[in-house]
């Protein structure tokens, strides 16, 4: 699989924000170009819509770029991207209480939700992540799309590893029996066709 | 199912290509090109934990300096041998995991509240073995004036140590607070383990370890409020 660790080594990432903190133009471009995806679709997992997603995409940035200097050389990169990320995330849900259209979101992701990974879509992996809480669906993105180890995602989310791993544990559990019971239903709907 | 072919379905489905526009990228290179400068880092976790461990000795020194030290000159050796050594060894790990907080994807050992409670409970024990005076003479009136020359003493060293980290940032402004409130506590029970001749254990047990929880409670209360009144004043 093609994460973003894979795509980019850390020891690229590294010395891109280096030079960004040295000022150089060039790598800040370079980095946005290489993490704007998958930040953006951090977003997009967590319900926000497009246009949301690129609201917060763009103030992400201008927090990473606001607090540049907090990201020491020689510590993991993409736990302090994701951090800040999610930070941005959680205050702009805060800010705009939208409960209820996120519930509303939510069921009609969890119902349109086909058999998923296998048609290789781009929605696919938000709506198979659809019916897990936020927390489980964070984890879950960071550790599969952005690659991240138990380690990266516990920094990024301010939690410990041991908590990480439950969340892995109880995502893959529930995502376990939703792919079944799709499974189950496509099964029986083809047999009686 | 197995967790082998679980991955394999979140594998296929991280796998589908996710694009942004790229006008949305030039746009956000755009915003912070006229900004662009250099930036020096921030100094290693260590130096700036050592800088707050100054600042509480600092704070809890002047405090008892100008107050008298006749807790100290009245402190048994085991008693000295063994309150500030505990007392210097919380510091160190309360500062350590405050500057976490304040710089993002940092490793976080233990949280802020777990360590709230591990320090008073550690200082509670601590105290319960070393004084055995039972007696309550003026119990609450005595022990109001230890507690709020104790929160007095934290006042300073929350502020002075916010302003030694205000470069950083804290991606949860609460636990921040919660962790700069315990050191700045620690500092008042410092100052007051200093000062304090009253070796009554119930006088220490509560009015003294209460500064730090008392502080710990204020630090995190003013970080939600400031966050608060942040996200209040900002337009959505």
């Amino acid at each position: 699989m093609k994460t973003l660790r894979t795509m980019y080594p850390d020891s690229n990432l590294e010395l891109l924000m280096a030079r960004y903190q040295g000022g150089d133009f060039t790598a800040a471009t370079a980095l946005i170009e290489r993490l704007s995806p998958q930040l953006h679709r951090f977003f997009i997992v967590q319900f926000a819509s497009r246009r949301d997603a690129d609201d917060l995409l763009q103030e992400t940035w201008l927090r990473i770029h606001k607090v540049r200097h907090t990201y020491r050389p020689g510590e993991p990169v993409l736990p302090w991207f994701y951090a800040i990320a999610r930070h941005v995330r959680v205050d702009h849900y805060r800010k705009a209480i939208r409960t209820t259209a996120h519930e509303e979101r939510l069921e009609e992701m969890s119902e349109v939700a086909a058999i998923p990974g296998q048609s290789g879509r781009a929605d696919d992996l938000e709506a198979l992540l659809a019916p897990l809480p936020e927390s489980q669906r964070e984890v879950i993105e960071m550790l599969k799309v952005a690659g991240m180890s138990l380690e990266e995602v516990a920094r990024a989310t301010s939690s410990s590893v041991g908590s990480v791993k439950q969340k892995a544990h109880r995502a893959y559990e529930k995502l376990r029996e939703k792919v079944s019971a799709i499974g189950l239903r496509k099964g029986r709907s083809g047999g009686m066709s | 199912m197995r967790d082998r072919e679980m991955d394999e379905i979140l594998e296929l489905a991280a796998q589908a290509r996710h694009d942004v526009e790229p006008a949305l990228l030039q746009r956000v290179a755009g915003s912070i090109k006229s900004s662009m400068r250099p930036v020096r880092p921030l100094p290693p976790t260590w130096v700036l934990a050592s800088e707050l461990i100054l600042i509480c000795a600092a704070v809890a020194l002047a405090g008892a300096a100008r107050a008298g030290f006749y807790g100290i000159e009245k402190m048994s050796v085991l008693e000295r041998s063994l309150i500030f050594p505990v007392l210097g060894i919380l510091g160190w790990v309360v500062a350590a995991e405050f500057v976490s907080e304040m710089i993002p994807g940092s490793r976080r050992r233990i949280a802020p509240g777990a360590l709230l409670g591990i320090g008073s409970l550690a200082l509670l024990g601590l105290f319960a073995v070393l004084f055995r005076d039972y007696r309550t003479n003026d119990f609450v009136s005595a022990g109001i004036v230890c507690l709020m020359t104790g929160l007095l003493h934290a006042v300073p060293t929350g502020l002075v140590s916010w302003w030694l980290l205000r470069r950083g940032f804290a991606v949860n402004s609460v636990a921040a607070g919660l962790g700069g409130g315990t050191l700045a506590g620690l500092a008042g029970v410092t100052m007051l383990e200093l000062h304090c001749a009253n070796f009554q254990a119930l006088h220490v047990l509560l009015w003294h370890t209460a500064v730090v929880p008392g502080s710990g409670a204020a630090g995190a209360s003013l970080a939600w409020a400031l966050r608060f009144r942040a996200r209040s004043g900002a337009p959505n």
